[in-house]
């Protein structure tokens, strides 16, 4: 009997190391009420779809000195944007950029035309329909070894205490994600469903909105739109969520 | 001059005689309650869509008074039910002079 | 510094709280219901209304209201009003029926402003009342948008 007990502790001790595979991350979806995860998924239930046919409409627009609109260069978005926003941000021309950023390169070098600002509806329209295109793929953080500064400097800021309440992002969204504050429970804070749809704003909003919200939760001073530091921690986050199915455009409370 | 905007309507292209068949019908619009401030305290304008009307062959089949409690982006999911082939007609109207119209055919079997 | 500046200006920018106004109290609820139905009595039940008792964000909150009714000629749900009673305004919606919708059934999404009773008011074409109620909780989340 005894050796009976110690082979099955043994079984068990043997089989312990396949549970800890399991990936234990989650996305914020899953606390999501099923009526608003019924908002998400169904593409005609989401607001975010308005969006995606403005972003649409500008996908063809020509009306810029180069006469050049984005179907010209990448044709159909379904089929050339596909997986797209999945790597992002990554390394172009030496420089960081996540997704806006690379909108705006393309209008002024390939346009001719000014940048969008952060939050505006077109440069929302266009990284919402281009997002869309990569629903239900992998995250894919790119593994270009000349990101490892940046990634590096958005590890550093994420495990970084900041503002009057003195918090780091890891205090909440490591350490305590699945605990309660304020009644509601805090998310892992993977950025799976950017832009979302944020009930919360009434509005489509980018990560970098979202990421300002936090500074401006613990009481920091906010880095600026498209500033360096949040697109590395955008890029830091998205190599933490790296292989997580992505949700955008997704809908949060 | 009225302004409009873009609105997405779901019906079945075919329905069976007497069938009741779902329609869905959501419409661009901030739906602006008239209760925000700016950040200097100026109170934000109502502008509102105040009305949606369905008709059926010129028969009306739904209809709803819109109040600044409808979120935006105005959704309805209502029914009708199939008589004749023809067409159906939405119209939503609002705050503004604001007019959107969607027609759609559906063949009645 | 300008920067930030510039984008927060060139938003719209609201309050923390966009329900600042008072808000409507349960009698003004009752009043709109009043105005509604005139001297008529109202029953209750027989409305099946679908609220979340637990909402993450009054901005936008799914609901659903059926009545069952043969939608007769004869016999059908005239129209169907969402009073609420502690949103800035009681009345939410109204939404009026035919024979031809062949079923009294609606969902739409609507606003909230606290955490409330809200009303279904049915009509019916021999201009009988019915209605019920729904107490929902309605939370905000946390670490919200500050401008």
């Amino acid at each position: 009997m005894r050796l009976l007990g110690q082979l099955a502790l043994l079984g068990l001790l043997l089989a312990a190391p396949i549970f800890s595979y399991a990936d234990s991350r989650i996305s914020a979806y899953t606390l999501m009420s099923p009526s608003n995860q019924a908002m998400q998924n169904d593409m005609n239930l989401n607001p975010a779809m308005f969006w995606i046919m403005d972003g649409e409409a500008l996908w063809a627009d020509r009306n810029n000195p180069s006469n050049k609109a984005c179907v010209d260069c990448h044709r159909d978005a379904k089929q050339s944007m596909k997986g797209v926003s999945a790597t992002f941000p990554k390394r172009v021309q030496g420089k960081l950029l996540n997704l806006e950023g690379q909108i705006n390169q393309c209008r002024t070098t390939r346009q001719q035309l000014p940048t969008l600002a952060y939050e505006s509806k077109p440069l929302l329209a266009l990284s919402t329909l281009i997002a869309y295109q990569s629903r239900g793929l992998a995250i894919a953080a790119s593994r270009d070894s000349a990101l490892e500064p940046d990634l590096q400097k958005g590890k550093l800021l994420y495990f970084q205490r900041m503002g009057q309440l003195n918090l780091s992002c890891a205090q909440c969204h490591d350490e305590r994600a699945g605990l309660k504050l304020a009644g509601s429970v805090i998310p892992q804070a993977h950025p799976t469903g950017y832009p979302i749809y944020r009930l919360e704003w009434q509005n489509v909003g980018s990560l970098q909105r979202r990421l300002r919200n936090c500074m401006s939760g613990v009481r920091a001073e906010q880095y600026a739109y498209g500033s360096l530091e949040l697109s590395q921690i955008e890029l830091y986050l998205m190599q933490r969520a790296n292989g997580m199915r992505i949700e955008s455009p997704a809908v949060r409370p | 001059m009225s302004r409009s905007s873009r609105a997405v309507v779901t019906l079945p292209k075919t329905a069976k005689q007497g069938e009741v068949f779902e329609i869905r019908a959501i419409v661009q619009h901030e739906m602006e309650s008239g209760f925000r401030h700016t950040e200097q305290g100026v109170r934000v304008a109502r502008d509102i869509i105040r009305e949606f009307v369905c008709t059926y062959n010129g028969k009306e089949v739904f209809r709803s008074e819109l109040h600044p409690g409808i979120g935006s982006n105005p959704l309805f999911i209502f029914y009708a039910k199939a008589e004749q082939s023809g067409s159906l007609e939405f119209k939503w109207t609002g705050d503004d002079n604001y007019l959107t119209i969607v027609k759609q055919t559906i063949t009645v079997l | 510094m300008n920067q930030r500046r510039f984008f927060i200006t060139s938003l719209t920018t609201l309050s923390l709280s966009p329900w600042q106004s008072a808000s409507a109290t349960p009698s003004e609820a009752m009043q709109a219901m009043q105005r509604i139905v005139g001297n008529r009595p109202v029953n209750t039940g027989r409305i099946y209304f679908d609220l979340p008792p637990l909402v993450e964000n009054g901005n936008l909150v799914a609901i659903k209201i059926a009545v069952q009714s043969p939608m007769t000629q004869n016999d059908y749900v005239k129209a169907i009003h969402v009073i609420a009673e502690a949103n800035p305004l009681p009345n939410v919606v109204s939404c009026y029926f035919t024979p031809l919708s062949g079923k009294a059934e609606v969902s739409t999404r609507i606003r909230l402003a606290d955490s409330q009773k809200v009303w279904a008011l049915a009509q019916m074409s021999d201009d009988s009342f019915w209605r019920t109620s729904v107490d929902t909780v309605v939370t905000l989340s946390a670490c919200t948008e500050m401008i």
